[in-house]
């Protein structure tokens, strides 16, 4: 059937040129794209984003809007955006202390084994200490060393009683 | 203020505090700008439209600022490629949002898969037209731009816009005219 297209209007004939199939655009890189927008791309460069940007109607409308955002004078944005955006980096000084240097890290590591072991050392010094004071010092022990032993040899010997009393008070126990 | 193109991208791309804080400074407005435009079709509330600029800074910086440091001076300004980048992260956090805001229920499978970039293909043979030539047109009849928006664009004056839509046209209707002889 022969189709008059003479009588239609420009815009009738292109849209009855689109049939509604797709395809998979092509990748354009955000660089590319920028360039493009610049009009800095070379003649082949340029055709290929363009062929992207034409079959692409995001990208044509993002293209548009970039364009217009790019050539005016920009109002002010809220001060909490810049606030919110500048604390997402922080000063060297402060993300060297959370991220430590090789040496400095190396010393960190033998420090943090090290730490428990020197605490453990200190605490069993106290407790034998504490515990020796308690049970009466080193007067005390000798002491009662020299009991039993002398209580030892008494038990071995015939008379006892004179002995012990002399021992008891003597040492004052 | 700092503009953006006195930053010092080294110092910027090494973490620096002090050149991170002038370049968002001198940044904002621009990815307020966009984030917003970009937003303004998803009716997105203000804390959608700080946290989409935030998004954007949180790209920049990341992994030891590894997209910071893809920016090449040499391709493009820094200002178009921010604008960019900011358009790109505006409209991905606006699905993310639609997404998170729909039951799971209520969607269907299908638009849960990973989202393909489709184009329309319209029925002219190969090499019919120029890129620019498919480009003016698609602009002309199915984004309904005037000519004046469409120079601004591709950066030439208006009377070429006319003489390649006018050009394109010549083209189509004598090889279909061809075809249908």
């Amino acid at each position: 059937m022969r189709t008059d297209r003479t009588s239609q209007t420009d815009r009738e004939l292109w849209q009855s040129l689109t049939t509604g199939q797709d395809v998979a655009s092509t990748a354009v890189s955000d660089l590319d794209f920028a360039a493009w927008l610049e009009g800095r791309l070379s003649e082949t460069e340029s055709a290929r984003i363009e062929a992207a940007v034409a079959g692409d109607p995001d990208m044509r409308r993002g293209a548009l809007e970039l364009a217009e955002i790019l050539g005016k004078p920009l109002p002010a944005a809220p001060a909490r955006m810049a606030v919110r955006a500048q604390a997402l980096v922080g000063f060297k000084v402060e993300r060297q202390a959370s991220q430590p240097g090789v040496v400095a890290g190396l010393l960190q590591m033998v420090g943090a084994l090290a730490a428990p072991r020197a605490v453990m050392a200190t605490l069993s010094v106290l407790v034998a200490v504490s515990g020796f004071m308690v049970g009466g010092g080193l007067g005390e022990s000798y002491a009662h060393e020299k009991y039993v032993t002398k209580v030892a040899s008494l038990a071995t010997s015939g008379d006892n009683s004179n002995e012990l009393t002399a021992f008891f008070s003597t040492d004052g126990l | 203020m700092t503009e953006l193109n006195q930053i010092d991208l080294r110092e910027l791309a090494a973490g620096n505090k002090r050149a991170w804080d002038r370049f968002v400074a001198a940044s904002t407005p621009l990815i307020n700008a966009v984030v917003r435009r970009t937003l303004a079709t998803y009716r997105l509330s203000e804390d959608d439209v700080m946290d989409a600029a935030q998004d954007v800074y949180v790209r920049l910086c990341a992994n030891d600022f590894r997209l910071l440091k893809t920016y090449d001076p040499a391709r493009a300004g820094i200002s178009t490629w921010l604008a960019v980048v900011a358009r790109s992260s505006a409209v991905d956090h606006a699905r993310r949002r639609r997404q998170a805001m729909t039951p799971i229920d209520d969607v269907p499978e299908t638009a849960l898969a990973v989202e393909d970039r489709h184009v329309e293909k319209i029925k002219v043979p190969d090499g019919l037209l120029t890129e620019r030539q498919t480009l003016i047109l698609r602009y002309l009849y199915d984004e309904e731009r005037d000519v004046a928006e469409i120079a601004s664009l591709l950066k030439i004056d208006a009377q070429t816009v006319r003489s390649t839509h006018h050009k394109a046209l010549l083209r189509l209707r004598e090889h279909f005219r061809q075809e249908s002889n």
